[in-house]
């Protein structure tokens, strides 16, 4: 159990001279366990978006469903009724009823004389949102192409200067606050958004939004540690999520872990983005079982399918891809999620056109869905049409400079256009931003090594080595290139070290390349005269088919050698792993990797 | 990324996966400014105007129409410059329509001439206003409803934004000052009235020739070209590095898809010497282009397969240019690859071009590499890769002191190429290269009139056109030899008159190019004064913009100082480097210095093989000035080694001559007081000395009068005064006593045994 600290929320509301409804904050400290506080606190932020018409807050209400439900009494009581409240109660009903009915200006209008928090609150609300869906409406009919980039929302300007007088004179709550932030960085105005937001945050701890609207602020670890938050259960949240985003995957799954201990444990959304976390690290069964998890608790969910998705393409999983590819389109179609779905299926059946036809459709129904650009970039790779790919992959990283992928997939774009100087860019990019992948590092030592810098070439796969190969190839990359530089004692090195590894791993990867190893180790050996050693790895290499006849011309070798000396007592027929002769290339201290 | 383009959200229009960037298909559409201009137009066809109004008016059409839209208020003073009574007459149509209703603004256009049918008139269809009018029919018939209804509301905007302000003078200014103050100013019950200010905070109005407004496709188009332009013709004209950027961020983020922008990024980038952002910007361009190129759907000539090989020698050029060459060598390699891969000869040939200069930036021998290039250059008709291979070639000839009429023979010739095809460039470069090669020579009259006919040679490109001044690096180079030539002759004032010329906001070439011989000049001319403690400190500067230059000035400090060792030590690392890097002139100047050195330890006999070594050096490069500054040395030696005769012999046979008529004023004084003493010594045995002996040091006096070299003139005061009293001239034996001893008090250091110094 582990202990922090939250600011309690009192009792759903207080009412401050001003007539203002601020849940504020005391410093009793409470734990983690007393889960049946949590759960109050969320009911009432939950009834308190709602009455504001803040319709994704829906994180909240998932949380409190994943907690234990209350007993009648428990349930905390509805904010008290100002006189404020009262006399807007009429209009406010009124204006929430055109608000949910779209009709924005409407509501605006009716709630314009309105002095409590709450109307003010729905009134600017409206407000901006008219001004999205007209700024939507226009860039349909704007006035020219240029004029396209500039239609924006026109109510914006107004809001601000409305919004900074009123939050200079310090009137402003918590959710006030937080739509004052989403209009300054709808303006761009990065910085003073983020100073709101953590204000907003700081007034309204419990409210999601804002510090989900922050996280989208947030760009590096850095910047997270300067920002002061209140200490409360849910910064715990945001930090994990902060952790994913920045790709600090560990971390985030060690505060995850925290927090299904500490009760969440029914929660999807925990459970989603520790599968998301595991999907990010390439830990694929961890991921998919989790995933399979969330199927069952919520089947008719379709947020995170897309990377569902991913994970079962890249297991290959034909069948279960199609299933969950035909249940989320009966459940809606027209979400992002199900076309990259539908996208991935159709790219492991190899229909690769289709494939990209339902990646333009996500793309359609959003623009900025980052993952489709990369997908639809990979399956323009798989046709050959490589300029589309570019023009893919280069959106995608319009949208997010950081996507590794897509800088990954220029450089595999160029690579195929035999331009190993030009994609070393792109890969350098793609490594700066997951400097521990070793899947950029081997297409960077590749590329070193078609330009014939193999200096350069041999530290990118020592270093692939290093931080955990995934592919496996780094070693034996490494060592062929030992070979052809003449360097033999490395080279053997090398080989065994990858034969270790391929055995340590367990998992029956690609043997072929394991015979090469051994075919090098037991020529290798023999010129040594280690003439055991030799006889081993040629006893090996007769496992595998190709090697074979050399394995067995070796054997003829050894014994003609041997005949000349002596007999020697080798045991042959030992396992190679606890045999592995190192004589002369010194025994390393051998840690196997588990990828 | 916030600014991603929200402009894909309904209009995704892909085909085969790619977003076309002119998605409406139309380059151009009705907006408020085009109204007013289209207003012009019809007022010039339709009134009375008295013809030199009108030229002036007709003048003004072309920058209006391709200019970025302007506001009212500019647009009106610009036209009542020219025709008041025209602007006037623009302004109430205008007023007719943004205070009347939307059927006015429709009877408008209804009511233009109409190209088809007006044919004599001068918007007839395929004139250029006929055919702006055709267009702006088009995009309005284009028009949905609401988009006609936008439109109006934005021209009644556009006119009172105009009109609300008190005074039409400064439309940018008070939008400016109410950014900070409609915070206050406005209530929010007002908003609606608001509306205007917050308008104009979107587009503050410089009184540049540009606003931050979106452009037009061709509106971009023509900015790009003309700052690209003015960025390799005339950097002074181009907006300053960060405006640039600036307003180029603006264009990407109203049209991502424009990429000739992120080559302009690119160059800009260039500028100000960040690699970072350059070669960012630089793959981007390309990365965009190949979309673009797209349509030829061939790996040929046209196509991306193009665009590909010139990615990758852009990407080499970039390299090179920030030195690091290996990585240019790989990436020229790669470009070279795919070239031969698809026949791309002309792209070789580039990347030939590239070859050699990368080899002669690295120090190597290129000369076959630019001769073939050159005669492929020919092959293919390529003219101005074979005249920049040869003027290379003249270049190389030149150090490698290939004989004077071959190289301008060379010369001459590209010079008639250049000017058959107008590579007006080249021809700077030329002139340039010649003044340098001149200089090298040590002729300095002969540079100093190409130099002089290179800065005054009327622009042949068109952005100034007929105006003596042009930014570009052959000029640059020309006013630094120029103010090197007059820094001989002890006119520094000419300096600071020609550094007003150069560009001055980002670290260009030229910019450098200018540092190193400003910090020169400076240099040379403390250590003529004999202010040594002035001149320590400019030698770090200088080492920091020429590494040799440097190691050679602070041997030449060490030496002033009396801290021989260290001197010597520095001048045998830096003849070894030079000669290795094959910089003749250098390696004569290092031995010289080497002798001097020599001379402080009275090692004369072993000065001698140096200089000797360094003549012959000098003559077979034909380098005068270094080679008569070396027979200065020699002739010195001599008298030292106590043969003043066979110094004097040397001095008029080789020296005497070339240093008066090109050398510089320390030269000129220092062989005049040689020759005196030379002399001196040399009738020594006669007690009687010619009086003429007096006539050439009183001109070497005035000589290092004119350089305030006081050390020098306390010699020559010596010298003067013993002459005199061996001629028996009391009184002006006393007066040169007198200055001798006025000199040596103000000096205070003690005065070296006047035969120690040259």
């Amino acid at each position: 159990m582990i202990i922090l600290f939250w600011d309690q929320a009192g009792n759903g509301s207080d009412v401050t001279p001003g007539g203002r409804n601020y849940l504020v904050l005391t410093t009793n400290k409470i734990h983690f366990g007393d889960l049946v506080q949590i759960k109050k606190q969320l009911i009432s932020v939950i009834s308190l978006c709602k009455e504001r018409g803040l319709l994704h807050s829906a994180k909240a209400s998932e949380l409190a469903f994943a907690l234990d439900p209350l007993p009648k009494d428990e349930l905390p009581p509805s904010p008290p009724f100002t006189e404020e409240d009262a006399q807007d109660l009429d209009a406010l009903t009124l204006a929430k009823s055109y608000f949910d009915l779209k009709e924005y200006d409407r509501a605006a209008y009716f709630l314009k004389g309105c002095c409590s928090q709450k109307a003010y609150f729905l009134y600017m609300y409206s407000r901006y949102l008219s001004g999205e869906k007209k700024k939507d409406d226009e860039t349909v009919d704007s006035l020219g192409p240029l004029e396209k980039g500039q239609v924006r929302n026109e109510a914006l300007r107004e809001l601000r200067v409305e919004l900074s007088k009123k939050h200079i004179a310090g009137e402003l709550d918590g959710f006030t606050l937080y739509l004052y932030g989403v209009v300054l960085r709808k303006l761009d105005l990065l910085k003073e958004a983020v100073e709101v937001f953590v204000e907003a945050i700081h007034a309204l701890p419990l409210h999601w939004g804002a510090w989900l609207e922050l996280s989208n602020l947030v760009t590096n670890i850095e910047m997270l540690k300067s920002l002061s938050l209140p200490d409360c259960w849910i910064k715990d949240f945001f930090m994990a999520h902060m952790y994913t985003e920045l790709q600090m995957i560990k971390e985030a799954l060690q505060k995850y872990q925290s927090l299904i201990e500490a009760g969440f444990s029914k929660s999807t959304y925990i459970i989603s983005q520790i599968a998301v976390a595991y999907h990010n690290i390439r830990d694929i069964d961890q991921a998919l079982a989790l995933f399979n998890q969330l199927r069952e608790q919520d089947p008719y969910r379709i947020d995170n399918m897309d990377t569902f998705s991913n994970l079962l393409y890249v297991k290959g999983m034909k069948p279960n891809l199609s299933y969950l590819a035909h249940n989320l389109v009966e459940i809606d179609k027209y979400r992002v999620e199900t076309c990259c779905v539908i996208g991935n299926y159709y790219s492991l059946r190899s229909q690769h056109e289709k494939a990209a036809l339902y990646f333009q459709r996500a793309l359609k129904l959003n623009p900025r869905c980052l993952g489709a650009w990369t997908l639809m970039g990979h399956e323009y790779m798989e046709m050959k049409n490589t300029s589309a790919a570019i023009q893919a992959y280069r959106h995608a990283i319009e949208v997010n400079k950081r996507d590794y992928r897509a800088w990954y997939g220029l450089g595999q774009t160029y690579e195929i256009l035999k331009m190993p100087f030009y994609c070393l860019y792109y890969y350098r990019k793609a490594h700066q931003l997951r400097p521990n992948d070793s899947r950029m590092l081997v297409a960077l030592g590749e590329s070193y090594e078609k330009l014939s810098q193999q200096v350069e070439a041999k530290k990118c796969y020592w270093r692939a080595y290093s931080v955990g190969d995934v592919e496996k190839m780094a070693l034996l990359k490494l060592a062929k290139l030992h070979e052809q530089l003449n360097e033999s004692d490395d080279a053997a090195q090398c080989y065994m070290l990858y034969i270790q590894d391929i055995f340590s791993c367990g998992e029956q990867l690609e043997h072929a390349e394991v015979s090469t190893a051994l075919r090098y180790l037991g020529q290798y050996y023999f010129k040594n005269k280690l003439y055991d050693e030799a006889s081993l790895c040629a006893q090996r290499c007769c496992d595998y088919n190709d090697a074979r006849e050399e394995g067995k011309a070796l054997l003829r070798q050894i014994s003609q050698v041997r005949d000349q000396i002596e007999t020697p007592s080798a045991d042959l027929f030992a396992p190679l792993s606890n045999n592995t002769p190192v004589r002369r290339v010194s025994p390393l201290n051998l840690i196997s990797f588990t990828p | 990324m916030a600014s991603v383009h929200e402009s894909l959200y309904f209009n995704p229009m892909m085909t085969n996966g790619v977003v076309h960037a002119n998605v409406f298909g139309t380059r151009d559409w009705v907006s408020p400014y085009k109204i007013s201009l289209m207003a012009l137009l019809c007022e010039m066809t339709a009134s009375k105007i008295s013809l030199p109004e009108r030229r002036r008016l007709n003048k003004l059409i072309l920058p209006l129409q391709q200019g970025p839209d302007l506001s009212l208020g500019q647009f009106l003073k610009t036209v009542e410059e020219c025709c008041p009574q025209t602007a006037y007459a623009v302004k109430l149509k205008l007023h007719e329509m943004a205070n009347g209703e939307l059927k006015d603004m429709e009877y408008f256009f209804y009511d233009l001439p109409n190209p088809y049918i007006a044919f004599d008139s001068e918007a007839y269809k395929t004139s250029v206003v006929g055919l702006f009018m055709r267009h702006m029919f088009l995009a309005y018939d284009k028009l949905s409803f609401s988009q006609v209804y936008k439109l109006y509301k934005s021209l009644q905007q556009y006119y009172h934004s105009h009109y609300a302000k008190p005074s039409d003078g400064q439309v940018g200014l008070p939008a400016l000052v109410a950014d900070d103050s409609d915070m206050d100013l406005t209530n929010p019950e007002d908003a609606v009235g608001d509306r205007i200010d917050k308008e104009e905070l979107d587009t503050p109005l410089h009184e540049s020739e540009l606003s931050r407004g979106p452009l037009s496709q061709k509106q971009a188009e023509y900015f790009l070209a003309r700052q690209a332009y003015l960025l390799k013709n005339d950097e002074n004209k181009a907006l300053k590095p960060a405006a640039l950027q600036e307003e180029l961020n603006n264009m990407l983020k109203f049209n991502p898809d424009f990429a000739e922008a992120h080559y302009l990024n690119y160059l800009n980038s260039m500028r100000v010497q960040d690699i970072f952002l350059s070669a960012h910007s630089l793959l981007h361009y390309f990365d965009r282009l190949i979309l673009s190129g797209n349509e030829g759907k061939s790996n040929g000539d046209e196509g991306y397969g193009r665009s590909l090989r010139y990615a990758a020698l852009n990407l080499a050029s970039l390299h090179c240019r920030f030195g690091h060459y290996q990585q240019a060598d790989l990436a020229l390699q790669e470009a070279i690859r795919i070239a031969q891969e698809s026949n791309d000869h002309v792209c070789l040939q580039h990347c030939l071009s590239w070859l050699y200069t990368l080899e002669q930036t690295r120090g190597s021998d290129s000369t076959v590499l630019t001769e073939d290039s050159v005669k492929m250059a020919a092959h293919f008709c390529l003219p101005y890769l074979a005249s920049l291979g040869i003027q290379s070639l003249v270049q190389q000839g030149a150090t490698q002191g290939k004989t004077a009429h071959k190289l301008m023979d060379a010369l001459k010739d590209t010079d008639i190429l250049h000017w058959k095809h107008s590579l007006s460039e080249l021809i700077e470069i030329s002139l340039a290269q010649t003044t340098s090669i001149w200089r090298m020579y040590g002729k300095s009259t002969m540079a100093l009139q190409q130099a002089q006919l290179l800065l005054n040679m009327s622009s042949l490109e068109p952005v100034n056109f007929g105006v003596q001044q042009n930014n570009t690096e052959a000029f640059a180079v020309a006013l630094c030899h120029l103010a090197e030539l007059h820094a001989e002759q002890v006119t520094y004032l000419i300096r600071s008159r020609l550094s007003a010329a150069l560009p001055r906001c980002c670290v260009s070439i030229s910019q450098l190019l200018w540092m190193l011989c400003d910090l020169k000049i400076q240099f040379e001319r403390h250590m003529n004064e004999g202010k040594y403690h002035l001149a320590e400190p400019l030698v770090t500067a200088i080492s920091a913009l020429n590494k040799t230059e440097g190691l050679y000035r602070k041997a030449q400090v060490l030496k002033a100082l009396n801290r021989s060792t260290e001197a010597y030590s520095i001048l045998q690392r830096l003849q070894v480097h030079c000669e290795k890097t094959k910089c003749t002139e250098v390696v004569i100047r290092v031995m010289l210095s080497t002798a001097e050195l020599h001379w402080e330890s009275s090692g004369f006999s072993t000065a001698l093989p140096l200089l000797l070594q360094a003549l012959a050096l000098a003559r077979q490069h034909h380098l005068q000035s270094l080679a008569s500054e070396t027979i200065l040395h020699l002739a010195f030696t001599q008298l030292m080694l106590g043969v003043p005769e066979q110094a004097l012999c040397v001095l008029h046979e080789a020296c005497i001559e070339p240093v008066l008529a090109h050398g510089a004023v320390m030269d000129k004084g220092r062989a005049l007081l040689l020759t005196a003493r030379c002399n001196t010594l040399a009738s020594l045995p006669s007690p009687h000395l010619p009086a003429v002996l007096l006539i050439p040091i009183s001109e070497a006096a005035a000589y290092f009068f004119r350089l305030n070299c006081k050390e020098r003139l306390r010699d020559v005061h010596y010298l003067q005064a013993q002459l005199h009293r061996s001629l028996g001239q009391t009184s002006q034996c006393n007066k040169s006593a007198m200055l001798f001893r006025l000199l040596d008090q103000e000096l205070q250091s003690p005065a070296p045994p006047v035969s120690m110094r040259l």
